[in-house]
This record gives C-alpha cells, sequence and structure tokens, in this order.
C-alpha cells in the first residue's frame, strides 16, 4: 500500500511538473526573447536609457478564471502598445514578460519566481485574491513592486510594504451592498458565500460589518465547502424559509450564470440576489434556451461601467473593442490602469528601480486618472474611488447589464 | 417539511448523476479489475462533443439531445483508444499497479490536451437548455423531469448491464476474462476483443452520463471529470465496486448524504460527512455494501 501510494505520489508530481510545463511554453518563449531585456534592467538606470524596461504580469490565463487571464493580458497589452507608440517611458520601449497561474496559489508562486529569477523588479498580478496573497510576503522579501488589478481582499495591502493595487477592497466593495440594503429599506438580509474561497469570504466578513454598521440584520448564512460545489438549492431554500427578500452572494461568474441564480429561482426565492465584481462577463454563461428572466433582481458592485459617457472611458472602450472585438470587462480596464499607473510612478522616480518606484506609489498625494475613476492611493497602497452598482435585465432569452448607480464614497 | 422534500430531492438530483457516473467505474472494475481513473475525463470528452455538435442539431431541427449519439461514438472511440494505446501495452509488460497508474496518467493527459485545443481552451463553456425546466410539484417543492429521467435512465443502465453480463455471450466471455484470463484463451475467447468492447461500453456510458449532468449542472469545463469521478468512485466503492446495482445504491447514498449535511448541518462540510460515510461504510463492510468479500488474487 505505501509503494502504492508513493509511487501514486511520484507519478502525479512528475506529470502536474510535466502539465506545468505544456502550460508556460508560450510565455517561456516570449520570455526567452525578453532575457536580454530583463538582464538590461538591472544595470544601472543611466545604461539602460536606451535598454527598455521589463514589466512582468501575472495572470490566470488557464483554470477557471480564464476570462480574467484574457482581460489582463489584452488590457495590458493595449495599454503597453500605446505607450510603445508614443515614445515609451522615460523615452525607453516597454516590454512585458507574461506568466500564467492558472488560478492556483502554488502556481502563482512559480510564476512570481520564474519572473523574479528573469530579474523582474516591476510585477503586474494576480487576479485572483488567494493567489495574490500567496506572493506578497515573497514579494516584500525580494523586494519587487507587485501592483494588482483586481486582488480585492483586504489583507493584500498593507502599510509600508511592496504591494498596491488598483482597484478598491472587499472592506468598501461589501460595504456599498449593506449600504445599498439599507438604501433600498431591507432590514432582514441572507448571506450565500463561500467559506473556503478568499474573495468570497472577505466579501461575506465586509458586508457583515457593514450590515451592522447600517442597521440591517443577517438573519440567514449559508456556505459552500468549495467553488466547485453544482448545487445551490439548499442554501437558497434556507433563504426562503428565513424569509429574507435580499440574499448577498459573492460568487464569481462561472458559478453565478450556469447555477446559482436559476437555482435559487427554482428553489422559490424570488427577491434580490446582490454580488460583487466577480458577476461581470455573466451574460456570456447564462444557458441558451433556459427561462432567462430569472436574471432580472440581480444586482452587483463594479469597477467602471464600459457605457459611461466620459470621454477617457469611451476611447479605451473604443480602442479595446478594435483590437479584440467585444466589451472590455472591469478587469481588463483595472489591469490597463495598472500599466499606467506604473507608468507614472516609474516617471516620477526617474527610473525604472523597484524600490525608487515603490517609494512613488507610496506617495499618497500623487492623482491618477485612469478608466477606472480618478484616484489617490491611501497610506496602505489601496486607492479611494467610487464603484458602479449594476443590474442584469432580461426579456427571456439575453440578458443584459444597465447602470443604476454610481457610489463616490459611502456615508 | 418543504425543506425537507427539496433537501430530498436535491440529494436524488446529485445521487442520480453519481450513481449513472459510478455505473461506468464499476462496469471497467467488474470486467478487468481496473479502475479506470479517465473515466471522469470521458464525461467531459462528452459534454463538449455535445457543446460542438449542439449548432448542427438546432440547423437540423432535431432535439438537442440527440448530439449524445455523437457523443457515444466519440466517447466510445476515446474509450478504445486509451486502452490499446496506453492500458494495453502497460498491462502486457507490467502489473496491474501500473495499469492504475496509467490510469491517472490518462487522465490528466486528457484535461490538459483539452485544454490545448484552441476551440475548447481554458473557459468553461455553458449548454443550451437540454430538457425542458418544470416537474411535478409537491408541497411547494419541485421535482425536475430531468432528476427522473436521470434516475429512469440510472435503472435502465443497471438492469440492462446486469442482464448483458449475465445472459449474452459477450457478457459470459467479459466474466470469464475477469475470473481468468489464461483460461479464457484456453476457451477460445479473444480476450482482447473482450476488453475492447468492455471500454466502448463503458466510455459510451460516461457519454450518457454526461447528458444527463449538463441537462442539470450546464457548464462544461476540462476538469469537471476530476471531482465528480472522484464521488462516483467513492460511490462505487461504497456500493461495492465490481457490483452493479451498488454503484447506483452508492451514488444516491453520497447524494443524499450531501445533500442532507448541507441542509441540516453545515452547508460547508458536506463533502466531510461524503467521506466519513466512506470511511465508516469500509470499517464495517469493507467490499461496501453490497460487496461480497472475496479474496484477490494476486
Amino acid at each position: 500500500m505505501k509503494k502504492f501510494l508513493s509511487l501514486l505520489l511520484v507519478l502525479a508530481l512528475s506529470l502536474s511538473l510535466v502539465a506545468c510545463a505544456g502550460g508556460s511554453t508560450a510565455p517561456a518563449t516570449e520570455a526567452t526573447e525578453a532575457t536580454e531585456e530583463a538582464a538590461a534592467t538591472e544595470a544601472p538606470a543611466a545604461e539602460a536609457a536606451t535598454e527598455g524596461i521589463t514589466i512582468g504580469t501575472i495572470s490566470p490565463n488557464t483554470g477557471s478564471l480564464a476570462a480574467y487571464g484574457t482581460a489582463v493580458t489584452t488590457g495590458v497589452d493595449l495599454a503597453i502598445s500605446e505607450i510603445n507608440a508614443a515614445g515609451g517611458i522615460l523615452g525607453q520601449q516597454v516590454t512585458i514578460i507574461n506568466a500564467d497561474d492558472q488560478m492556483d496559489p502554488t502556481e502563482t508562486l512559480n510564476a512570481f519566481n520564474s519572473l523574479v529569477s528573469q530579474g523582474v523588479g516591476l510585477i503586474i498580478g494576480s487576479v485572483a485574491s488567494s493567489c495574490t496573497s500567496a506572493i506578497t510576503g515573497a514579494a516584500n522579501e525580494e523586494g519587487v513592486v507587485l501592483l494588482t488589478p483586481a486582488s480585492t481582499a483586504d489583507s493584500i495591502t498593507t502599510e509600508d510594504d511592496y504591494v498596491f493595487r488598483a482597484c478598491y477592497a472587499d472592506g468598501f466593495q461589501g460595504a456599498i451592498a449593506a449600504y445599498y440594503a439599507s438604501q433600498a429599506g431591507y432590514t432582514d438580509v441572507g448571506v450565500v458565500y463561500c467559506a473556503a474561497d478568499t474573495y468570497s469570504k472577505g466579501l461575506y466578513d465586509s458586508f457583515k460589518t457593514a450590515a451592522a454598521k447600517y442597521g440591517v440584520n443577517v438573519v440567514a448564512e449559508e456556505s459552500t465547502a468549495s467553488l466547485d460545489v453544482q448545487d445551490y438549492t439548499n442554501q437558497f431554500t434556507a433563504m426562503v424559509t428565513a424569509g429574507v427578500q435580499f440574499v448577498y452572494a459573492p460568487f464569481y461568474y462561472d458559478v453565478i450564470g450556469p447555477y446559482i441564480v436559476t437555482q435559487a429561482r427554482a428553489a422559490g426565492y424570488t427577491g434580490i440576489i446582490m454580488g460583487a465584481d466577480g458577476y461581470d462577463t455573466t451574460p456570456e454563461y447564462v444557458v441558451e434556451g433556459a427561462d432567462l428572466t430569472a436574471f432580472n433582481n440581480v444586482y452587483w458592485t463594479n469597477h467602471y461601467d464600459p457605457a459611461d459617457t466620459d470621454a477617457k472611458v469611451q476611447s479605451f472602450v473604443q480602442a479595446y473593442k478594435a483590437i479584440n472585438n467585444f466589451t472590455p470587462s472591469a478587469i481588463a480596464a483595472l489591469a490597463y490602469d495598472s500599466v499606467y499607473m506604473l507608468k507614472q510612478a516609474i516617471e516620477a522616480a526617474g527610473s525604472a528601480d523597484a524600490s525608487a518606484v515603490r517609494d512613488a506609489l507610496a506617495d499618497t498625494s500623487a492623482v491618477y486618472t485612469g478608466v477606472t475613476g480618478t484616484f489617490s492611493l491611501d497610506s496602505v497602497g489601496t486607492p479611494a474611488k467610487g464603484a458602479a452598482v449594476l443590474s442584469f435585465a432580461s426579456d427571456g432569452s439575453s440578458v443584459t447589464t444597465k447602470l443604476v448607480d454610481v457610489v463616490k464614497e459611502l456615508k | 417539511m418543504s425543506t425537507f422534500l427539496q433537501t430530498l430531492f436535491v440529494g436524488l438530483r446529485l445521487g442520480s448523476i453519481y450513481a449513472l457516473v459510478a455505473l461506468g467505474y464499476t462496469m471497467v472494475y467488474g470486467i478487468i479489475r481496473l479502475i479506470n481513473f479517465a473515466h471522469g475525463d470521458f464525461i467531459m470528452v462528452g459534454g463538449y462533443t455535445m457543446i460542438f455538435t449542439t449548432p448542427v442539431m438546432i440547423a437540423l431541427e432535431l432535439p438537442i439531445w440527440a448530439s449524445v449519439v455523437f457523443a457515444i461514438l466519440v466517447c466510445a472511440i476515446v474509450g478504445m483508444s486509451t486502452e490499446l494505446i496506453a492500458y494495453r501495452p502497460v498491462r502486457k509488460k507490467g502489473t496491474s499497479m501500473s495499469a492504475l497508474i496509467t490510469a491517472i496518467a490518462v487522465s490528466l493527459f486528457l484535461e490538459n490536451l483539452a485544454q490545448a485545443i484552441p476551440q475548447i481552451g481554458p473557459n468553461p463553456k455553458v449548454a443550451n437548455q437540454i430538457f425542458s425546466a418544470g416537474g411535478i410539484r409537491i408541497v411547494d417543492v419541485t421535482l425536475d423531469w430531468t432528476t427522473m429521467l436521470t434516475i429512469g435512465i440510472s435503472v435502465v443502465v443497471m438492469v440492462v448491464l446486469y442482464q448483458f453480463t449475465q445472459k449474452t455471450r459477450i457478457g459470459r466471455a467479459m466474466r470469464c476474462v475477469s475470473e481468468d484470463k489464461s483460461a479464457s484463451i484456453l476457451m477460445g475467447i479473444n480476450v482482447n476483443r473482450t476488453i475492447v468492447l468492455t471500454f466502448a461500453i463503458g466510455s459510451g456510458l460516461a457519454a450518457i452520463a454526461a447528458l444527463m449532468y449538463m441537462a442539470q449542472y450546464p457548464k462544461v469545463y476540462t476538469t469537471m471529470g476530476a471531482l465528480l469521478g472522484l464521488k462516483a468512485f467513492v460511490a462505487a466503492v461504497l456500493g461495492g465496486i465490481g457490483v452493479i446495482p451498488g454503484a447506483m445504491l452508492g451514488g444516491f447514498v453520497i447524494g443524499l448524504v450531501e445533500s442532507f449535511t448541507t441542509s441540516y448541518v453545515s452547508s460547508s462540510m458536506a463533502d466531510t460527512f461524503v467521506f466519513l460515510i466512506l470511511i465508516i461504510v469500509l470499517i464495517l463492510k469493507p467490499a461496501g455494501i453490497l460487496g461480497k468479500n472475496m479474496g484477490e488474487k494476486v
């Protein structure tokens, strides 16, 4: 039996190695091309003036959140091509080395180490909070600037560190939902969340804290053991039994679209389902031919609204659509903004040296104007900015998104 | 009362899927004593085949479920190729242990291969509505048609499989091969052909399981077979692996335990209880609920 187990483990190990190698072939070839530039960044900035700047990106290109990986790479690519066309940063062309984290914390650390070993000192990544939190410690130890476009868990950024972000934190995002519930007059609400996921659990915590503040009672709580669960009927039956008309369900689009909303309605729950930025791109993941009116009464908070008439938003949306043929998601917008944040910080620091850029980002008086708003970073490195409250609308055969409200700050 | 009924129905829904998948495991195990870990991934293959043939069905104005015909064909071909390319050469050279490890390798290979195909890619795909929604309403709770159909199909598959192995010539050949390969050859049974046929049937079952899975949980992704396969394997072991009715029983036990734990104990501990029950049953009855304790030949 022991022999069998060890054989099994050895095989699993070697296969996972093979799998990793297979998954990262594309970035690896890009990496070899970029090695020269990477080596150059280690040289003194003055000498490197004509050699270029290398920025690493970590994104979930494969795995269950692959749509976010595409969003990051396309958003970053657009920003980089714009910057390089306009003469680069400090007169140097910018090169990107992308690494895949497969939406797996261990793989995220591998991706991080591989970027660092190639001499990268500035990294944009990753998306899922569970993945980013696996590398924040390493970023501080190695002295590598880590700017996450979309990890919203409160614990990601702390004072005096190398970690910053382009999005607001869950403490704010969950609070908006609680604020929204109290404004809409719901005093008794329920929560369905995933206890094993950093993002879902983090939003649950912040929602609950804020709910107490706004006088909203959480009367029913249900959770799931993993994000791989397919059936949420029992959880929503409990919500119906509790008699709530507002349920906060912080999950991702791949669960909301095919499973949660339809199952909740089938279980007899007719009230509001509210979520967060993980609901972005849900309309592409709904069941064709099913009764999609289930998606009415579903609300969520997001980083930006692509229909915003602001000139900066529209020029980004048009430029992105021209290349990719689809509307940029919030993650793409945040990734795009992240590149420009780094650009601004590098220019303020006068060099692409990691510790100089870190000091520039830590300057709380710097104002960044991006697609997702105009903002400064607070003392821990998290932007103070508004959120858009969106809702889904359906005529039965398709689901569209519409803007309900923009929350600039919480009262 | 309505909570109880709802929980029961959810348990039946999950259980019916596990049962159908477990039948595929137990079928292959019962005949060649191989735990085919790639079975869960055959379901993924079937799922994607249906996703890609659905537009054809819509164009031909056929019902969407008819695409299962293609899925059965593709799965059977994949299953037979797996046997011919991977399992048979390994079995010739090594022991049943090396065959088992090859099965895990095939499982990971299929998952990664699917991801590498650009049309599949890493993004999950969502299926069309396959059967019409709705069902019987009892005390404000709906037992949907799809669940009843899945249970019905599981029972039919179980009975047909059992009769097939007991009554037909090929079925008898399969049982002979399972008991003694060299004696079967002496009796004039084409062992290799029998095993290939077993894989074709087992993989075809995976396609049917994929259809019923997608009808209830319409998301297809490359690693969907991993956890589903694991739970179905547990179901097969719980019921007594190799025993055809045991697979069904095991599937329903697991589905019901999962559902009732979610509703009445803790929704985040459903899997804990599933595996706890497995351990308890295996301590009390090592061969599974319906299993007969036979000494295994080494």
